[in-house]
């Protein structure tokens, strides 16, 4: 049995649930663990619990603001997420290789997207691309078609080039978080075999964490 | 033959009976919800990811539900094609509210039968 990881939530203090609370839920449901991620900012008194991952989530429209961002959370928090949407941000996003994960590429309505040329950075840089499963769980009809078409698109390019990937929920409340088994069908909504999302919840994150993907960790290795 | 014939004719031997899965989900809820709003609610999810089609092979019938102590949420059984369990898991999971009750719904075990829901 892997040890699945659900890498973004949003905790209190931007959210009314504490993330004690989803923690134990998210256990109970069958998770090792959560990273709280909420929009930037971060919470030091957290970290205490195990399987309680502190991170945090860049939300600005401007590059040069996500640059400074990610040098000033880089090395405090476990893991760099990045409110992704945009094609500015997207690419400047996935050029980075400070940053863990590429939020909602596509937008949390499906307005932005990601092409191959973006995807080879991220396979090359370490930066985890996010299929935010909550989307697909709070829109319908002509939203949700456009969602899954795009993720779809992304996913293709994401096997072609290895990229790593993240399957995330979101949550913003207890009853938002949904168990390994849940998130699987929804993957599989998008194309993903069970083989490829149970990955996705536990190989992919355990490797985020350690980041497995990242540059300086390769020269370490080889030598 | 008179429109309203007996139920009775229309049972099928238990060899011709097209096979079934029950599952034993559990809801967390913000206030108790009722088991036909559920019902509802679950049949449109249905319909809204897989269409009229899709939903008419799947055979979701909703056959218990009640609200644990407390009233922060309840269990039920669901009934649904035995191939269809992984459209019924993702429609189940694509739930956000019930009558604007948020809710969240989890599948915690299924079977061929009601009798092996139980431990």
């Amino acid at each position: 049995m892997p040890l699945f990881y659900d890498l973004i939530v949003h905790a209190h203090p931007e959210t009314e649930t504490p993330a004690a609370d989803l923690l134990s839920l998210a256990r109970r449901y069958g998770y090792a663990g959560i990273a709280i991620t909420n929009h930037d900012q971060f919470c030091e008194a957290q970290p205490t619990l195990p399987g309680l991952f502190t991170g945090v989530e860049i939300q600005t429209e401007s590059v040069t603001e996500l640059k400074r961002a990610v040098k000033h959370y880089g090395g405090k928090v476990a893991l760099v997420v990045v409110h992704g949407g945009s094609e500015k941000i997207n690419r400047a996003a996935v050029e980075h290789p400070r940053v863990d994960v590429l939020a909602h590429p596509c937008g949390e309505k499906g307005e932005g997207g990601l092409n191959h040329v973006l995807v080879r950075y991220a396979a090359a840089n370490g930066v985890a691309i996010d299929f935010n499963l909550d989307a697909l769980i709070h829109t319908r009809r002509a939203d949700r078609a456009r969602l899954l078409s795009k993720m779809r698109e992304i996913l293709r390019l994401v096997r072609k080039y290895h990229a790593p990937m993240l399957v995330t929920s979101h949550a913003h409340s207890l009853y938002e978080l949904r168990a390994p088994r849940e998130m699987f069908a929804l993957a599989a909504l998008i194309g993903l075999s069970t083989e490829e999302a149970r990955a996705a919840l536990s190989d992919f994150p355990a490797g985020i964490m350690a980041k497995r993907w990242k540059k300086e960790r390769e020269v370490e290795v080889l030598d | 033959m008179h429109a309203l014939t007996p139920l009775l004719l229309l049972y099928l031997p238990p060899s011709l009976r097209e096979r079934r899965r029950y599952l034993l989900f559990e809801v967390l809820s913000e206030r108790a919800i009722d088991k036909w709003e559920l019902l509802k609610e679950i049949l449109d999810s249905l319909y809204s990811l897989y269409g009229d089609l899709g939903a008419s092979e799947s055979k979701v019938w909703l056959i218990e539900y009640h609200t644990l102590d407390g009233a922060t949420g309840g269990q039920g059984i669901l009934r649904c094609a035995h191939q269809h369990v992984e459209e019924v898991r993702a429609s189940l999971a694509c739930i956000h509210s019930v009558n604007n009750v948020r809710v969240g719904i989890r599948v915690i075990r299924t079977s061929g039968t009601m009798k092996g829901l139980s431990p």
